[in-house]
Order: structure tokens, then sequence, then C-alpha cells
């Protein structure tokens, strides 16, 4: 047993992307790991107790105040909550308790940037939404759906109708059967996360569930829109802050598509912030696939929390297109709890304003035979945009036979475009097929003189070789009409790009 | 359709081109006489092709039309400076097949490389005239919608653009140049089918992406495909031969005989003679250090084959 833990980290700003033959590409050849000495790595961080005097010590007050305005703005709601909503919004209170609003000096932070959301005046969104004047809620789906405004459920807008018999779509609050209620407590809040998570927690208005009892597959997806309704703007310095948070759990055997979709209408001016946590629980053998697309709106501030547990044999299959929001995080823990499972990460963000798009990946393998894909790309597309990834692989003692594969690859197509990327994997098992690779660079200049030679001009080339560069990801949607809705969404967004070049 | 060429004297007016509406379409060039000459541009005066309607085809054949004139071209890598074509000369006339031997290094691939405008080299003397135009002046997109069409010795690999959307938007960028409606994906499916018969390639050739993961021999075929769809009135065929077995090289060979007519031509670039047994060159061409040093037929292809360059350079 030993220790082998790759991190490159490429820091990377070019200058003149004009002369992409003098940028580097690094490109890492898939690499077999037999290793012999033990040794392990720690990274358990210490247990902090809740002792009053040490609280006190550590709590920040400014983060001890959202908290404070978020319990106040539930509280006005009268009924009890549900005991699994109790039990999450306790524990998030009791870590934020110990937890400082995150500054670059901390790792996970080391290039993301949340002092704008820090110097906004955030308030939590009131309930109900106060008026329904909504940009693109009548965008139709045909899919069952759930519309989430402001973090709340609106079953007007929603239509869960003809779901299989055992299937329970909604808020915790109108669940009726103890034995889902039960299974829910289980897994409410087994997680640590970072400051967004727990401000999740103390802030969701409820806890929306998605059940899929055993054996039962669904043979059309779920579609969950969320909307952003109570806006600021930049004036005001408002933030309003939404929490939706969602738990997917799937039995035994049984099989659902999520489509998360954040919807952005026209409004790029409009300032808000959501912070949503998706929990997808996945029994053995069962199958989830997840489709995210995030295009909010380019002043909006997007934190996004996916905690995955994948029993034995079990499935995740993870499509991302992330095109909106001045600062977009996502968050992906995936948390092996049995043998042979199957987890796809294929991510791809779109950086075309100042904007920063950010994703942060775990995938920690505790048992033998697992195997995962990941695959994300990113394009920078204006000289004050950036993008983050940091992507972690933990191969840890008893996840033997594990075949783990990583490839990252970004395009800057702007001077002073910049993108940090940090592949990392840790190894402890002896017997694992790991790879990871990552790459940087301009369009292909031997690619776009192909194109030329064959009568096509210049702009028209690099449309098709940057479209060309997302669509790897946004084939991979399961279903044709996201993928359809994507594709014109990315030409829309591709059309001022081009044009200024 | 025929064209009659009524011969004008040059004049100071611009000169006045047809467009290419029309494959057959014929310039008659005039050159002041032969006075060598190291400027940039070409010395020509005007061309001038008027549409008529049908004449009798003999008015036609009296002389092969000028199609490229290369005079003292000069080059160099554009990074290093350093100097790979040393003054090429090479005429080349409607209907005829011109074959590039020499050595490796000798400037072969660059030369068809600059003809497209190949951003690794630079020109810095000499001029190109293709089809009465200056083609040094022209962006490698426009050359190749004026009818230049190069194969790619090793063609580039592009991952996420399938080969059907290729070749479509290359098509179309073409009717657009005509005045032409753009085909739909169904009607360019029409259109391509029989082409993609006549290089004798599988129907999944279109739903792959450019080149990605493609042998040696379907990487050619593929450039070949891309000729028959696009069409040119000068294909120059850089090394179209290596890497292919002798079916592949019948099959690759057969299809650039069968894009022959009378009012195209080919030059090709080529190491072995049995390229020219499956395409007959009607001159051939020796490059040694950046310059043509021998032209003549068929038979210097003999001679190289049995006694190697030296045996050239002795003769």
């Amino acid at each position: 047993m030993a220790v082998s833990a790759f991190t490159p980290i490429y820091h990377f700003n070019p200058s003149e992307p004009s002369t992409p033959a003098s940028l580097p590409t690094f490109f890492l050849k898939p690499t077999r790991v037999k290793a012999t000495k033990p040794h392990r790595i720690a990274t358990k961080q210490p247990h902090v107790t809740s002792s009053t005097t040490l609280v006190a010590a550590l709590s920040d007050p400014f983060v001890l105040q959202i908290a404070e305005t978020l319990e106040d703005s539930l509280s006005s709601t009268s009924s009890p909550s549900p005991p699994p909503l109790q039990k999450l919004r306790d524990t998030s209170s009791e870590s934020l308790l110990s937890t400082p609003w995150p500054s670059r000096k901390d790792e996970p932070f080391r290039f993301t940037d949340t002092s704008l959301i820090r110097q906004s005046d955030i308030t939590p969104t009131s309930h109900p939404p106060q008026s329904f004047t909504l940009l693109g809620v009548s965008e139709d789906t045909h899919f069952p759906n759930l519309a989430i405004v402001d973090g709340y459920v609106v079953d007007s807008l929603s239509n869960v109708s003809g779901l299989p018999d055992g299937v329970f779509v909604g808020g915790l609050s109108s669940l009726n059967s103890e034995v889902v209620m039960n299974r829910v407590s289980e897994f409410v809040s087994n997680f640590e996360g970072d400051l967004f998570w727990s401000i999740n927690g103390v802030g969701a208005p409820d806890l929306i569930v998605v059940y899929v009892p055993e054996g039962c597959r669904l043979e059309n997806p779920l579609h969950l829109r969320y909307f952003s309704v109570e806006v600021g703007n930049q004036e005001s310095n408002k933030l309003p802050v939404s929490n939706p948070r969602v738990l997917v759990l799937v039995e035994k055997g049984g099989e659902i598509g999520v489509i998360e979709e954040y919807v952005g209408g026209d409004g790029n001016a409009n300032c808000y912030w959501t912070n949503s946590v998706m929990e997808i629980v996945l029994g053995d053998g069962a199958k989830v696939s997840h489709s995210y697309i995030q295009s909010q709106s380019l002043s909006a501030f997007h934190i996004k929390w996916t905690w995955v547990r994948q029993e034995s044999t079990s499935t995740y299959e993870l499509v991302e297109v992330s095109t909106g929001g001045k600062l977009s995080r996502h968050n992906v823990h995936v948390q092996q709890t049995g043998p042979d499972t199957v987890t796809e990460l294929s991510t791809f963000h779109f950086s075309g304003s100042d904007q920063t798009q950010d994703l942060h990946s775990r995938i920690v393998l505790d048992h033998p035979r697992g195997v995962s894909r990941q695959l994300h790309k990113c394009i920078v597309a204006h000289s004050l945009g950036e993008a983050i990834f940091d992507g972690n692989v933990q191969v840890n003692r008893h996840a033997q036979q594990t075949d783990a594969g990583q490839l990252t690859r970004s395009l800057l197509l702007e001077p002073r475009a910049s993108v940090n990327v940090k592949p990392n994997l840790q190894i402890i098992a002896d017997d694992v097929k790991c790879s990871h690779g990552a790459a940087i660079s301009d369009l292909e200049e031997s690619q776009l003189f192909y194109f030329q030679a064959r009568g096509v001009d210049i702009q028209t080339a690099r449309k098709a070789l940057i479209f060309s560069f997302g669509a790897e990801v946004i084939e991979r949607f399961p279903n044709t009409s996201t993928r359809k809705n994507v594709e014109s969404h990315l030409q829309k967004l591709l059309a001022p790009t081009l044009r200024s070049q | 359709m025929a064209l009659f060429h009524s011969c004008c004297l040059p004049t100071p007016s611009p000169p006045q081109l047809l467009s290419f509406r029309n494959s057959t379409s014929k310039y008659l060039l005039f050159t002041p006489a032969a006075t060598p000459s190291r400027c940039r541009f070409p010395k020509l005066s005007a061309a001038v092709a008027v549409e008529s309607p049908p004449a009798s085809s003999a008015d036609g054949v009296d002389s092969p039309k000028l199609l490229l004139e290369v005079r003292d071209l000069c080059a160099v890598i554009t990074e290093s400076r350093q100097p790979i074509l040393k003054g090429v000369n090479l005429t080349i006339h409607e209907g005829e097949v011109h074959a590039v031997m020499g050595k490796n290094g000798s400037g072969k691939s660059t030369f068809a490389k600059v003809l497209v405008g190949h951003r690794d080299y630079e020109v810095t003397e000499g001029t190109v005239v293709f089809k009465g135009e200056n083609l040094l002046d022209m962006a490698p997109e426009d050359r190749s919608l004026a009818g230049l069409f190069m194969s790619f010795q090793s063609p580039v690999e592009i991952p996420g653009v399938s080969n059907i959307d290729f070749l479509q938007m290359a098509y179309n960028a073409r009717r657009r140049k005509l005045g032409e409606p753009e085909l739909s994906p169904l009607e360019f499916y029409g259109y391509i089918a029989p082409k993609l018969e006549s290089v004798n390639a599988k129907i999944e050739f279109l739903s792959r992406n450019v080149n990605e993961g493609f042998s040696g021999g379907e990487k050619k075929r593929n450039e070949i495909l891309q000729l028959a769809v696009l069409g040119a009135d000068l294909a120059i065929l850089d090394e179209i031969d290596s890497g292919l077995d002798v079916d592949a090289l019948r099959d690759v060979a057969n299809a650039v005989n069968k894009l022959l007519t009378p009012t195209n031509s080919v030059l090709m670039i080529t190491h072995y003679r049995r390229l020219l047994e499956f395409i007959k060159p009607t001159y051939i061409h020796i490059m040694d250090d950046g310059r043509i040093v021998k032209t003549g037929d068929i038979s210097i292809a003999e001679v190289l084959e049995k006694g190697g360059y030296k045996a050239l350079s002795a003769t």
C-alpha cells in the first residue's frame, strides 16, 4: 500500500493568443500505478467541538448575521417543520458557528473570489414569491416538471401528474408516507460541505424530495426548472439569496433522469444569488442520469453543490453546461459506498463575458472495481473571463482495480483570458488504472487552415471549431430537446464573441 | 455549353472577368512579350472573357488556355526565414497533367503549400497568376473558391466536426460565391451520395469526424472525396500515393482520373513512378534545391527509376 499523488498545477495567463504555437500544451499520458511503500495522506480536518468558548473564537460575525437573517425569514412561516428538515437546519446552523467566510487563503477558494457576494446586501427571498411576471416561466416542457421559484416549489406552474405509483416528487411538507420520511431522515445532512452548503441548510425553505421506489424505472426525465423572480440591480446593491434544496433518493434498481435547469431569461442586469444544493442517493444497481444547465443572469451569483452517494453497481452520469452567472461555482462530490460503480462526469463551461466559471469536483473511491470517467472542457472568450477547475480523484486503499480517467481541455480565445486548472489524483490502492490530462490552447492554426483551404472563411471556421469543442459535451445530454435548446443557446452566445474577432 | 472568346487589345480598364458560374469558362490571357521580370505583380494588362451563344467547338481548341503561371517564385519559412523555394518557374495549361518529382527536402511540398497560401511560408519574390488573377494577393479561402485545390500530405484531424458538416460547409461556401442558393442537409446528402461511391468510400465516412481516427488510406480517400465534391480547375495532389496499398492507390487514382476533363488540370507531387502509371502525366518536372531543374516526358521517370537522381543530373 502506498501513496501516489499527482498534483500538477497549471497557472495560465497568455498575453498573445494570436500565436498559439507558442502556447504549451500539457498532456499527461495514462499512468498505471503499482506502488509498494506504505504511507497515507492525512486529509481529514480535526473535528471541531462545539464548546461555547471555542465557537465564539471561531465564529465569523458576518456569517452569523446571514444565518440569523435566514432563520428569521423562515420562522415567520408558522407550521412546524418536518423532523428531517429541522435536523438539517440544526446541524447546518451548528456548523455555521465555526465556519468563517472563505478567503483566497483557503485552498478550495484559492482562485475563486467570493468577496463580491460578501460586499452585497444579502437578503433572503420572501415567501411566497411576490409576483409571477415570470420571464420564461411559460417556456414549455413536455416532461413531468417542478417549477422552483426563488427556492420555493410553485404548484400552479408544476406538473408531476402521471408518475408511476410510489414515486414522490414534491416538498417534504406535503410528504405523507412515513416509510419515505424515514428514508429521507437517514440521508439528510450526512455530509459536511463548505460554508455555502451550510447556508443552504439553514436557509432552505423546504426540502424538495424526489423518491423512486425499488425497481421503478421512469420513462421520462423529471424536469426541475429554477427561476429567480426577486432580483436586485447594481445600483441598489441588494442581493436576494435563494436556497433551493433537493434530495433525490433512488432505491435499489430504480432509474430516473433529472434535468436541472437554472433559467436566465433576458435580464442580464438582474442581481441575485442562487445557493443551491442537490443530494443524490443511489441504491444498489440504481441509475441516475443528471442533466444540469445553468444559464442565469450575467450579474447573478450561482453557487451549487451536487453531492452523490453511490451504492454497489449503481451508475451516475452527469452532463453539465454552464454559461451564466457573474460567478458560477459547481461543487461535485461523489462518494462510492459499494463496489462496481460507474461514474461519468461531462462538463462544459463557457465564460463569454466578465465572469468566472468554476468546477470543483471530487470523486472518492473506497471499493473495488469502480469506473470513473471525467471530461471537463471550458472556453474563455473574454479578456476578463476566467475558468477554474479543481478535479480531485481519490482511489483509497480498498478501491483495487479501479479504472479512473480524467481529462480537461481549455480554450483561451482572448488576450488576458485566464484559466486555472488543478487536476489531482490521490492513489493509495496498488492495482489500479488511472489517467489524467490537461490541455490549454487557442484554436489550432492547422485546423483553421484546413477549413480555409476548402474555401471556408476564417470566421465561419472559428465558429465551427469553437462550437465543436463544446459539442463533445453537449451531445452527451440524453434528451434531444435538451441538446437542441443548449445548442441554440450556445450559438446565440457565440455570435457576439465571433463578431468582435 | 461552349464559350467564345473574343480577343481584345490590352486596355487600361480593370480586367473584366466572368464569375466562375460555369466550370467550363475559359480565360484568355495577354501577356506582354516575355521579358524576365522580378516585380511582384504580373505585367499582364487585361484578361477578357465574353460569354456568347454556343459556337462550334472548333473555335476553342486552337490552343490550350493558360491556367497557372509561376515565375521566379521564391519563398522562405516564415519563422526561421530559411529560403526553400529559389526561383520556381512553371506553366500549366488547361487539361494538362503535371508531375513534380525530387529528393526529400527539394521543396516540392513547400511549393504546393505556397500555392494554396499556407502561413508557414512567405513569398519573397516572383509571381503566380492563376486564371488571370494574382494568386498571391488572395486569401487561402479565396484561392480555393477560385478553383485551386490541394490535397494535404497529412490531413489534420478535426474532432467534433463531422465529415458531412465539413463538406457541406465548404460546398455551400462555394455556392454562395457563385450566387447560388445553399443546399439544405437533405439536398446535400443527395448531392454527395454518388460522389462517395466514386471514391469507393462507405456511407459511415460521412458521420465520422473529419479525419479523426482515419487510417492513412482513409485520409487520402477523404481528400479525394473533398476534391470530387468541391471540384477544382487545378488540383494539387501532394503525395497522394504515400501510405497507400496497391488497391487503395488504384481506387484513388481511378477517382482522380474520373475527375479529369479537357479543361481542368492536375499537379501531382510524388516520389514513385507507380502513381504515374495510373495517372498519366503530360510533363514531369524534377525539383532540386528549390528550383525546377529539368522538365520532360514520362521517360524522365524511367531514368529516375533505374539510376536515381544521380543518373538524371549526369544527363
